[in-house]
């Protein structure tokens, strides 16, 4: 299998809606799960 | 099941089969039928991955679990996010430059035939059976709970599976999830809201969570770790995180009823943005499942639930002679509800004033209630039990449907019930088409006949739908024969996953070791997951990691062996 720079592959595959790199997707689904973690650990501090 | 409850049902049953016939008519060749023609957008992919993985006993279990438990089985899901951006970025790309059908074509392209037929076969083997489980365990609830014949329900779920499945392939199956998601989603809101409604005219959604609290329901996070007992607790922030990131990366990333889902997108772009899509809302999702389980238990505070959650089990002690004694332990049961019904009202008044030593005051009062009415409880099951050998005991998977056939209105029922045979549709068509992809490009293409026409390999997959469809519902009507069967089927699932997740890991990233080393560190690997399922006490999360760390190591030194070894003949 050939290495591909990424890069290139960003321009291969296309811009991601709402964010120039796909890395922006990337930081929105872990910011999302780390979002949600917190909200968790609130809530279950909350109503021990 | 009234008029219009039939209605609800078999209209939205028989839309979503003949829409998926309809919108998916006519394809004529392998690529169409197993490819969807790539022609997916982002928000059917990741819809049809929810659908995917929600089965019926999601939505039958789950709640049910949370009544039992709390909230705290959303944590098994905290890894898949992070599963999900792992497989967007280096999964993805590899399988759209190979063009592949299914997820073990890669292995031969990567390693040799061997490594790709051991990882189909493993495929074949644990989701055969899965996907008569996927069909067997809600139809087995819902035969009990509507006074159906299984063998009917049964064929109900797996015949209508079959024709849409097989009219259509894949396309049809993620077309049809598109519909079956909102059917899902929706009768879950309106039983959620519907629950919370039926609330006394005193307690508002603000009280119910705070009793819910109070009763230890709402433990969403846990993040204590005990080097001694927390291995084989199943649950907690750190076996999601790690054991559930392996298992999520092993079902989205190698498991071919969900590799199929994304390869039918329309581009890498619109596969990745289903996967993320996935990634964003699976947590939220569960946690609303679990909510609703949770609010089924608040509710059940202040309205005297069933001594056993499932009727029919009760109705066949009754005709032996142990009914006396169960009726018994229920006038039993219904007294402590009665003075429980007291504690739980002053535990509302005393969250009103935020008095805290009344709050704690009331809240022991009414655990000692409830472990009181638990006590009856396990009474009652050792009264099943003695009355008719060998049944089930577990009712928690009953808690929910018992609630919906009990107080929701006329037409929601049927929705609701439309909620769970769309879940085990949807899963099971999955099931069924990446089942017949992965028989017909794996074994039936590439090592019984090559030289076959695109049409007739269209025929061979349409075959191979029916013939693993028919097996599933055949492996579901004798399902009841074999004890222990659904969890001697998740056992299965969770040994094979971490050793194919391997392979995967090893393809992927550890380009030094080549076919004969992964080939044969799989089977060491599996040793190794086998003697920690039969001689530790490792929940079965670890299973995941430890087999895939295996695959890895065993690689390693492997090839470092055979390296030498062919360096010590070339000399």
């Amino acid at each position: 299998m050939k290495n591909h720079n990424p890069a290139d592959e960003e321009i291969l595959i296309g811009k991601p809606p709402f964010f120039k790199r796909w890395a922006g997707m990337y930081w929105l689904v872990l910011g999302n799960l780390a979002f949600l973690i917190i909200l968790f650990y609130i809530i279950t501090k909350l109503y021990e | 099941m009234r008029p219009l409850d039939w209605v609800v049902l078999l209209g939205t049953l028989g839309f979503i089969v003949t829409y998926g016939v309809w919108k998916t008519r006519g394809s004529k060749d392998i690529e169409g039928y197993l490819k969807g023609d790539n022609s997916m957008k982002w928000w059917t992919i990741g819809l049809s991955i929810m659908a995917t993985q929600a089965s019926a006993i999601t939505f039958l279990s789950t709640p049910g679990q949370a009544y039992e438990d709390g909230m705290r089985f959303v944590q098994f899901y905290f890894g898949l996010p992070i599963a999900m951006v792992i497989i967007s970025i280096t999964v993805i790309p590899i399988f759209y430059r190979l063009k592949v059908y299914t997820a073990y074509e890669f292995l031969e392209n990567r390693f040799d035939l061997k490594t790709r037929s051991l990882a189909a076969f493993l495929f074949l083997v644990q989701r055969g059976l899965a996907a008569g489980i996927t069909i067997y365990a809600p139809a087995i609830i819902l035969s009990t709970m509507l006074g159906w014949s299984l063998t009917i329900t049964n064929l109900l779920i797996g015949v209508l599976v079959i024709i849409y499945t097989m009219s259509g392939g894949t396309k049809a199956v993620s077309v049809t999830q598109k519909q079956q998601m909102a059917v899902m989603m929706g009768g879950m809101i309106i039983a959620g809201f519907m629950v919370v409604s039926y609330l006394p005219d005193n307690v508002g959604f603000g009280d119910a969570v705070a009793v819910a609290g109070k009763m230890g329901k709402m433990n969403v996070v846990d993040f204590s770790w005990d080097w001694e007992t927390s291995w084989d607790d199943r649950y907690n922030f750190w076996s999601g995180i790690t054991g559930g990131l392996f298992l999520a990366l092993s079902y989205f990333g190698t498991d071919q009823s969900q590799v199929a889902r994304y390869l039918g997108g329309k581009s890498i772009a619109e596969s990745r943005l289903g996967l993320l899509f996935n990634g964003l809302l699976k947590i939220p999702m569960q946690f609303l499942i679990l909510f609703i389980g949770v609010m089924v238990f608040v509710f059940y505070q202040f309205n005297q639930p069933p001594v056993f959650f499932n009727e029919a089990a009760k109705s066949k002690v009754y005709a032996t002679a142990y009914a006396d004694e169960l009726r018994g332990l229920e006038t039993k049961y219904s007294s402590i509800f009665e003075q429980k019904q007291e504690a739980v009202q002053g535990l509302v008044t005393a969250l009103k004033t935020e008095d805290e030593a009344a709050i704690n005051a009331a809240a022991t009062q009414v655990s000692s209630y409830t472990e009181a009415g638990k006590e009856v409880r396990d009474q009652v099951k050792g009264v099943i039990q003695k009355a008719v050998p060998g049944s089930e005991t577990r009712d928690t998977d009953y808690v929910f449907i018992s609630f919906v056939m009990k107080y929701l209105p006329v037409g929601l029922v049927g929705l609701l019930l439309a909620v769970i045979f769309s879940a085990a549709m949807s899963s099971t068509a999955s099931e069924l088409n990446a089942l017949a992809s992965t028989t017909v490009i794996d074994i039936y293409k590439r090592s019984v006949k090559q030289d076959g026409s695109p049409v007739h390999y269209l025929k061979a997959s349409k075959l191979f739908t029916v013939a693993w469809g028919g097996i599933a519902i055949i492996f579901a009507t004798y399902a009841s024969l074999l004890d222990n069967l659904i969890q001697a089927v998740n056992i299965i699932g969770s040994i094979f996953y971490g050793t194919i997740l391997g392979i995967f890991l090893v393809a992927f990233y550890f380009k030094r070791i080549k076919g004969n080393a992964v080939f044969f560190a799989a089977i060491l690997a599996e040793a190794v997951v086998l003697y920690c399922y039969y001689f530790t006490d490792i929940a079965f999360l670890w299973f995941n990691v430890i087999g895939c760390a295996a695959v890895v190591l065993f690689g390693f030194i492997l090839e470092g062996l055979i390296g030498k070894k062919k360096k010590e003949l070339v000399a």
